[in-house]
């Protein structure tokens, strides 16, 4: 739609216009303003943080919070174990998924049809519905307390194997077929031609799993309850909400809380501007495969 | 049949893994899921079947018909309002020309969905708090309203879940909507505009018929999320509030989890999982999706 929807915008349009442009400005601020006030929060001393104020930029800006948090609540131990299963966790996923979905792509393999129902029932199981039998599985597995258990929740879903398999399609198979012919294996095949032709939906894929087992939570919290294990959402959690349970040695002021949420959304952020296309291109496919 | 092997054993085995995963974490966590609801599971000793009387305790448990029912209000009204606030956003947005302020907007818009609700939570606990908090300064400073402890308050505990939800969320749907309206043919509107229609006519006449099929995957995707709701709840309950918005999947995890009943909380999994089926089920008749 161009210009020329509105060629002849008349002042009633004009009025219109700014009406809207009105509504959506004040949208936009409704999710400014709370990350303004979290960021002024989290530069600020810890007095000043305690004060009811309206703090939108630093006040007695200091690091403090971040110190804090650092140093003496140890939360660089969440913060380790949240990046190693999110790493290895997100690698493995993108692997399994492009494997499976390497496979559904071959026009004729017997079975195919079995597979593919096989994958899409997993997609109708509500995972939340499986919660405890999964709880007993792992124990009796004797993975409850362990990293292991967070890394293999979720190590591969339907979802992203569809996702994986509809990015291979866009790559001819005669490619794959002439590469064949000269003597290559599957796994040739695999790994030098379709994982190097699919960078988007590699991308995709990459950034969906990785936002889902950085920002994951029911997980840990019924699998993990060796703090040494926690994780970075299960540590903010008790820091932030839990606040009686946690400052029976100090109190834990505003600014630390704050400086929590920062670095827990700092690593989402900062990927964001770069890798946004990615996630508008996935969400729309992913919505179109339900 | 040995031929099979050789010419795809390596596609087979690239599928090994992943079928194995399924088994171990999708089919057989379900079935035994089943088992355990007929069972008094203990942590060692014998576990014997005892019938339905797990499904008893849970039928009679008025805890139970109580989350079910914060589950239906609280998902419900995020339903309702998830679906209509995106939308407006969509065809507002869509009425702007500048490309830049568009992709600026939803891009903003979006970021909530992209954390998680220890963040999103943490954030609005704070926002919300009564003596610190932004929202209570701003409507006290601005229009003398005192402040009220909105996640203590009962009356008030439900529309936070559901105002909270709404906005960490619309900006996601807000995208699916947009999609819909640039796949909608330019010449209905340049049709419309040659019969005197105005803005408004043609975003009730045109846009809105246009993208009912995508209001009905947005509405089928988000029917699927109601009896979901967990770690929102879980983040910003407190024990003022409990009775009106502990959800069904905090039950089974009060049950399973913290009372260690794991039985019966197998069983209220079962029933979860039958009643999400039904709600697809309805949805889907409603929307007559198949036809789509």
């Amino acid at each position: 739609m161009g210009i020329e929807r509105f060629e002849r915008a008349g002042w009633g349009s004009r009025v219109f216009d700014a009406i809207n442009l009105l509504f959506l400005l004040l949208l936009m601020l409704t999710m400014i303003i709370p990350f303004l006030n979290v960021i002024s929060l989290s530069l600020s001393s810890g007095v000043a943080s305690m004060q009811p104020d309206i703090i939108l930029l630093p006040k007695d800006f200091s690091f403090e919070g971040y110190k804090i948090i650092w140093t003496s609540l140890d939360i660089w131990r969440p913060f380790v174990n949240s990046v190693t299963v999110t790493v290895t966790g997100t690698l493995l996923h993108v692997l399994l998924s492009s494997l499976a979905g390497y496979v559904l792509v071959h026009p004729y393999v017997p079975g195919k049809k079995l597979m593919i129902t096989f994958i899409l029932i997993t997609m109708m199981i509500p995972q939340e519905a499986v919660l405890i039998p999964l709880y007993v599985v792992n124990k009796d597995l004797h993975l409850i307390n362990t990293l292991s258990v967070l890394v293999l929740s979720g190590l591969v879903s339907g979802f992203s194997i569809l996702l994986m398999r509809n990015f291979f399609l866009s790559i001819p198979y005669e490619i794959a077929e002439s590469a064949k012919i000269d003597g290559a294996g599957e796994f040739w095949v695999f790994g030098a031609i379709y994982m190097r032709l699919a960078t988007a939906g590699l991308a995709t894929v990459t950034l969906f799993e990785f936002v889902r087992r950085w920002n994951m939570f029911t997980e840990p919290l019924v699998f993990i309850n060796d703090s040494m294990k926690y994780t970075l959402q299960l540590a903010l959690k008790s820091m932030i909400v839990d606040t009686s349970a946690t400052s029976s040695t100090y109190m834990v002021t505003t600014n630390v809380k704050m400086a929590g949420i920062i670095i827990a959304i700092l690593p989402l952020i900062a990927i964001y501007p770069f890798v946004q296309r990615f996630f508008m291109k996935g969400i729309l496919l992913g919505a179109s495969k339900e | 049949m040995l031929k099979t092997w050789c010419k795809y054993g390596a596609l087979y085995l690239m599928m090994v893994p992943v079928i194995c995963y399924f088994l171990v974490y999708g089919y057989y966590p379900l079935a035994r899921g089943l088992q355990i609801s007929f069972q008094d599971y203990r942590l060692i000793g014998n576990r014997p079947y005892i019938g339905f009387d797990n499904y008893g305790t849970v039928w009679h448990d008025p805890n139970f018909w109580k989350s079910l029912t914060n589950t239906l209000v609280i998902g419900g009204g995020s339903l309702v309002c998830g679906f209509l606030a995106p939308l407006i956003i969509a065809l507002s947005l869509n009425e702007v020309l500048k490309s830049w302020f568009k992709k600026t907007a939803q891009m903003i818009l979006y970021v909530p969905h992209l954390l998680s609700w220890v963040v999103v939570g943490g954030m609005w606990i704070y926002l919300l708090s009564p003596d610190t908090g932004l929202v209570n300064l701003l409507l006290q400073r601005t229009l003398d309203i005192p402040p009220v402890h909105y996640l203590a308050e009962s009356g008030w505990a439900r529309v936070v879940m559901i105002l909270v939800a709404t906005w960490k969320d619309m900006g996601y749907n807000c995208i699916l909507f947009l999609a819909g309206i640039v796949a909608i043919n330019p010449s209905l509107y340049e049709a419309a505009r040659l019969d005197g229609a105005t803005r408004w006519q043609q975003v009730r006449y045109v846009t809105l018929p246009q993208i009912q099929s995508t209001m009905k995957v947005v509405l089928l995707l988000n029917t699927l999320g109601v009896l979901r709701i967990f770690d929102q709840v879980f983040v910003l309950r407190n024990n003022s509030t409990a009775p009106d918005v502990d959800v069904l999947m905090y039950y089974t995890y009060q049950k399973g989890i913290l009372d260690f009943h794991v039985g019966v909380a197998a069983a209220a999994s079962m029933l979860v999982l039958i009643f999400t089926l039904l709600l697809t089920l309805i949805v889907r008749k409603l929307t007559r999706f198949d036809e789509v």
